[in-house]
């Protein structure tokens, strides 16, 4: 059974979970105690993450993994660690903290073997781990009428979009005959029937990606949410979404491409405009967020559009730096929250006379989100951007370049209030614990190094290349 | 006794199109969280029905066992998802989605 | 024969499908779907798929929809008269789904060329379904477990009472 050294993340995170259940049913520890315990385990599981990563198939070809998989796994494992550590304040007072680790790292047990997956029934059961137990944590401030509804939303809309997922499944299966990829790529043709199946399959990953005409959930959802869930789902479960989006799309639907091509560019421009045009009228920071990451989802979508191992790369890689910008974004917004417990962007003028480090940590963070040069978003952006160029669409990069204009305005208008508007009632100045600390100082130094050095993006671009010469497709 | 030989294909498709229909329809004209939970189960009993019929009519028995995880999955979802319609009740006591309106833009 | 009884089943399915959607009552809708789920375990019995009907009955009928109708008991929804929609989110809800069922019938006229494999009868029996789930289906099969424990993690949190902080 040497074989199982490729199911190495997946069996590392079960035993986390059995863990985590054998802690709760142990005798009772105090929460910084368990929280210490946790981040140390999630530390071990990142590091071992990094070694002994090979390529192959299992369980009748079900499973499958490549270095490109292994990398994509280890920056979720990362984004994890990042956030047990910077909502540390949350999580310390909260009475059911073994439970959320429980349900946490289930999600993202069902995330890994979405991405690993080789079967279209091995996608659907991952994906519905990656759900459920996430809709349980959208609830988990239990005490709050808010969250149960973000619960309630997220359960409802998944279910429905799963439905339409499962009718799209079941049209291809009906067409091909078969339920794994592999074998699936090389029967499909663009007849009626499978092109409504695409649709439909479509329509249910925008759904969990949040892609505009289905994106209706993500705000309610996104401000109901306690923060470190919210930014779970913005920054982990999307991202995970995205890797899957773009081996499913390179692998199956190769044959359609011209229709898939349609889809994306619809859902990229509707995406961008739409999530532009909602963040700008927001007030409360997380859904201020939600927007913003919807309309980060339209680039990503830009990207993907090129079809080519530059496309594929360039979402990766702006996962990476996506991970990195968006949780100083959230833990900042987290640690106000839960420490002061205001939450919306008038609250923030003139934070900058009380938290001068949190001000220069969140305004990194949005100008890595607009995209502006020294820092990594810019070369997030632009990689997408010129992998979407390739296919020659100059509509939808002009589209996209007005867009990040657009975003530069709202994105700055947060800046603004933080350092130049005066406020009577400033947040008052938060002490940062060594956790909190170790998050942000993390992320800021991804943002910067990622920004100057464009190392990582060559070294995803090559798994990508290498990754998609073995599997035969 | 072959059945596939006997009733096509074309009327499963039909008939599960038209469940899955009414499913949809359901989930968008009720307001009463837990029929709207009933109504995406009718929309997955048509898509398993669906899955049934391809898997007898390609002699592969993948379909079959996707059934049987559909079915599972169900459970889990209904039972994470009442677990909240009833906490929800608990706090706004009602279960109309119309009134779940704290988290609006 | 076969079709009589197959356009039968199907006409009791839709019509209690219907009935779920527009019955005003929480419990005669749980009925008419356990109802629906029964004339579907009758479409698998005809397809020869003999495990999934019997699965289907104790499984969603007996399990699923018994969680339905004791959370309607239990929060006494029965009495209160649900809220109707505005007509013309009625109206649009009903074009909706009208549309989508014409755009499904519609493409799948274009599948009559569906390849046309030899029908085998006995892949739905029970044996047969074991033997491929727990060999070639085993990864789903362990999944499932995962699933299912984190499931019941998220409902048992959230299902019981909140427990009044501790005063002593």
């Amino acid at each position: 059974m040497t074989d199982l050294i490729l199911l190495k993340h997946e069996l590392l995170l079960t035993a986390l979970l059995l863990i985590f259940i054998l802690m709760k049913l142990g005798k009772d520890i105090s929460n910084s105690s368990f929280l210490k315990m946790s981040n140390a385990l999630l530390l071990i599981n990142f590091i071992i993450g990094f070694f002994g990563n090979q390529h192959g198939q299992m369980f009748a070809s079900m499973f499958q993994t490549n270095e490109l998989m292994a990398l994509q796994k280890n920056m979720l494992n990362g984004g994890l660690l990042l956030i047990s550590l910077s909502s540390s304040r949350w999580l310390n007072n909260h009475i059911h903290l073994p439970e959320f680790f429980m349900l946490i790292v289930a999600t993202l047990l069902g995330m890994f073997f979405m991405i690993s997956s080789n079967n279209l029934l091995v996608f659907y059961l991952a994906l519905e781990l990656a759900t459920i137990p996430l809709a349980a944590l959208c609830s988990f401030d239990l005490d709050k009428r808010q969250s149960s509804e973000a619960g309630m939303k997220m359960i409802m809309s998944s279910a429905f979009a799963s439905g339409i997922l499962l009718m799209g499944i079941s049209l291809v299966y009906g067409v091909t005959g078969t339920l794994a990829f592999t074998e699936m790529s090389s029967l499909i043709a663009s007849d009626h029937l499978t092109v409504f199946a695409l649709i439909l399959l479509f329509a249910g990953f925008a759904f969990k990606l949040s892609v505009v005409p289905f994106h209706l959930w993500t705000a309610d959802v996104y401000e109901g949410s306690p923060v470190a869930v919210t930014s779970y789902l913005s920054v982990i479960s999307k991202g995970a979404m995205v890797f899957v989006f773009t081996s499913v799309l390179y692998q199956v639907f190769k044959p359609m491409q011209e229709v898939m091509y349609q889809l994306i560019y619809i859902g990229a421009v509707l995406s961008m405009t739409i999530g532009n045009l909602f963040a700008m009228r927001q007030q409360n920071i997380k859904r201020f967020l939600a927007f913003s990451s919807i309309a980060q989802v339209g680039f990503i979508l830009t990207g993907i559009s090129g079809f080519s191992h530059t496309g594929a790369a360039s979402a990766t890689f702006f996962i990476l730096v996506y991970v990195f910008s968006n949780m100083a974004a959230f833990a900042v917004a987290g640690i106000v929250s839960s420490a002061i417990g205001r939450e919306t962007i008038d609250d923030y003028k003139g934070f900058y006379r009380t938290n001068p480090f949190l001000s220069w940590v969140l305004a990194i963070a949005l100008f890595s989100l607009a995209g502006i040069p020294p820092t990594a978003g810019f070369f997030g952006k632009f990689f997408l951007l010129s992998a979407g160029a390739a296919k020659g669409n100059y509509v939808l990069i002009t589209i996209a370049a007005l867009n990040m204009i657009i975003s530069l305005y709202y994105y700055l208008r947060i800046v603004r209030a933080m350092f130049m508007d005066k406020n009577e009632t400033p947040i008052g100045s938060v002490n940062l614990s060594f956790n909190e600390r170790a998050a942000i100082i993390i992320c800021i130094a991804g943002i910067l190094i990622s920004g100057i050095w464009n190392g990582p993006f060559h070294t995803i671009h090559h798994s990508v290349t290498e990754a998609f010469s073995i599997t035969p497709f | 006794m072959n059945i596939l030989q006997t009733i096509p294909l074309n009327h499963y498709i039909m008939l599960s199109a038209l469940l899955f229909s009414i499913g949809a329809m359901g989930v968008l004209l009720r307001r009463n969280a837990i029929i709207l939970l009933m109504c995406v189960e009718l929309m997955l009993n048509a898509v398993n029905l669906l899955f049934a019929a391809f898997s007898v009519h390609h002699a592969d028995g993948g379909g079959q066992v996707m059934v049987i995880f559909i079915m599972t999955v169900a459970a889990a979802e209904v039972a994470v998802g009442l677990a909240i319609i009833v906490m929800m009740f608990r706090k706004a006591g009602t279960t109309d989605i119309n009134l779940f309106d704290t988290l609006k833009w | 024969m076969t079709l009589t009884v197959f356009y039968l089943l199907s006409a009791l399915s839709v019509f209690s499908g219907l009935m779920v959607v527009l019955s005003r009552k929480a419990v005669h809708s749980v009925l008419y779907l356990v109802f629906c789920f029964f004339t579907i375990a009758g479409h698998y019995l005809m397809l020869n798929a003999q495990f999934l009907a019997a699965v289907h009955v104790i499984v969603y009928a007996g399990a699923i929809m018994v969680l339905f109708l004791f959370v309607i008991m239990m929060l006494n929804l029965n009495l209160a008269a649900e809220a109707q929609k505005t007509p013309w989110i009625k109206i649009s809800a009903v074009i909706l789904s009208g549309l989508m069922l014409l755009v499904l019938v519609a493409s799948v006229k274009g599948a009559e060329e569906l390849s046309a494999a030899q029908p085998q009868n006995d892949i739905g029996l029970v044996k047969n379904i074991g033997n491929i789930l727990f060999d070639k289906y085993l990864l789903p099969f362990e999944l499932i477990s995962l699933l299912l424990l984190s499931a019941m993690v998220g409902a048992v949190l959230m299902g019981r009472k909140e427990p009044q902080p501790q005063n002593e």
